[in-house]
């Protein structure tokens, strides 16, 4: 071991147990010198660390300190249950709410759809059948065209259902007259059974309303609303365009 | 839970003290060095599931409080106190010789990368591959950062010896 390799070991660990470094140190006198000094430096600098002493409440406030936070990771852990409680009543109350207020809701349109039946029950003794073009024409009011095959139409006409126009067709049925009701703007979740002495009928969903089909009780109504619905194609902004329009008036036209 | 505390609380009053040296040799202020290793004892409650091995729990603190030392530098710079000047506050078994005014002032001289290694080396008694792995460094690095600071340290020391015996002269 040459110096320079001694005293890079030695400014590497002063107090490093090295074989060769002491076998060198006791070799070269100033290598000898230059290590004592950098051991008494070394000693002196741990010393002066080593004197220091922490403020004697140190630990105990920093106990006091992890106690504190500890205490205070429970209450958060308490008052986030608290907290996702109170969330959870306040959810379900407003799914009950909305839920209920849906039914509302559907039971009203089915109460309006019968009720507009009753009150125009007259349109239920119109023979016709109405000539297409005419159909086409209440349908062109709002945009919509006839895609398909509606059958033997004897009313048409556009009329008022809760605030919002629609198109009111009286079909042809086996156990008496059917009303058929194109409701844009009118969007219902699920489809809306209507009941009443008298009549039986069915509101279905559409992408930009609904259609509710009313007749006679025994009257075979399964899948007549939706054969409508298909057969008929809207603009994709009926539903919003109709949505609240009062702006178009009202035409109760009996077609003879 | 009381297991846990109890086994905290004798890593607090065990490792305190030295701690405490290793941040009064980083930042050389009281105030700063109690708030760091609070800090740092805080810290290592809150995340102590990460600790696997007991055995590291030192290592692993020394690394806490380095860390937070660099935080509290990037938020806020604290002030450093010159160390030829006694701290405002006092501090137990504070050397007040001439020498060890000197030697804290050519310490703080010393570059952190320098500095940081020859604390771990000196206060912590850490080995050359715990050091590297504390401050995510190859051991020779280590070596190498160990020597070039107590070289440094050495001309700094031997500097000022010299100007103050010009001045005597």
């Amino acid at each position: 071991m040459n110096c320079l390799e001694f005293r890079r070991l030695l400014l590497q660990d002063p107090f490093a147990d090295d074989p060769a470094m002491h076998e060198h140190e006791q070799a070269c006198g100033q290598c000898n010198h230059y290590a004592k000094e950098q051991r008494a430096q070394e000693a002196r600098m741990r010393d002066m660390f080593d004197q220091i002493t922490p403020p004697p409440e140190l630990a105990e406030n920093i106990q006091l300190a992890v106690r504190l936070d500890q205490r205070g990771q429970s209450r958060r852990q308490v008052w986030f249950a608290a907290a996702a409680s109170v969330l959870l009543i306040v959810g379900a109350t407003i799914t009950s709410l909305v839920t209920e207020s849906w039914e509302r809701g559907n039971m009203a349109l089915a109460q309006s759809v019968l009720n507009h039946v009753n009150d125009e029950a007259h349109h239920l003794r119109e023979a016709g059948p109405v000539d297409n073009t005419r159909v086409r024409f209440v349908f062109a009011r709002f945009g919509a065209e006839l895609v398909g095959d509606v059958g033997q139409i004897n009313f048409a006409a556009e009329c008022l259902m809760r605030k919002r126009n629609g198109v009111h067709l009286v079909l042809p049925g086996k156990q008496g007259p059917v009303t058929a009701f194109f409701m844009p703007g009118e969007m219902t979740e699920k489809a809306i059974p209507v009941e009443s002495e008298r009549f039986q009928g069915l509101i279905s969903p559409t992408p930009w309303g609904s259609v509710a089909v009313v007749g006679e009780h025994g009257e075979n109504l399964q899948g007549l609303a939706e054969q409508l619905g298909n057969a008929v194609r809207w603009p994709a902004e009926q539903a919003s365009v109709g949505a609240g329009d009062l702006t178009a008036p009202a035409v109760f036209v009996a077609q003879k | 839970m009381g297991q846990l505390n109890k086994q905290f609380d004798s890593l607090v009053k065990a490792l305190t003290p030295e701690l405490y040296r290793y941040a009064m040799g980083l930042c050389h202020n009281p105030d700063t060095a109690n708030d760091l290793v609070q800090e740092t004892f805080l810290r290592a409650w809150r995340s102590q599931n990460t600790l696997r091995d007991v055995k590291t729990a030192r290592a692993w603190l020394y690394t806490i409080l380095r860390n937070e030392n660099a935080r509290l530098y990037e938020r806020q710079r604290p002030e450093v106190r010159d160390p030829h000047t006694l701290p405002a506050v006092p501090v137990r078994g504070y050397d007040t010789s001439t020498e060890a005014f000197t030697l804290r002032r050519a310490l703080t001289r010393l570059e952190l990368q320098y500095r940081e290694p020859l604390l771990l080396q000196t206060i912590g008694g850490f080995s050359c591959k715990e050091i590297g792995g504390m401050l995510d460094l190859k051991p020779n690095t280590v070596l190498t950062r160990l020597f070039r600071a107590r070289k440094m340290l050495r001309e700094m020391l031997e500097n000022t010896q010299q100007s103050e015996l010009e001045k005597l002269s």
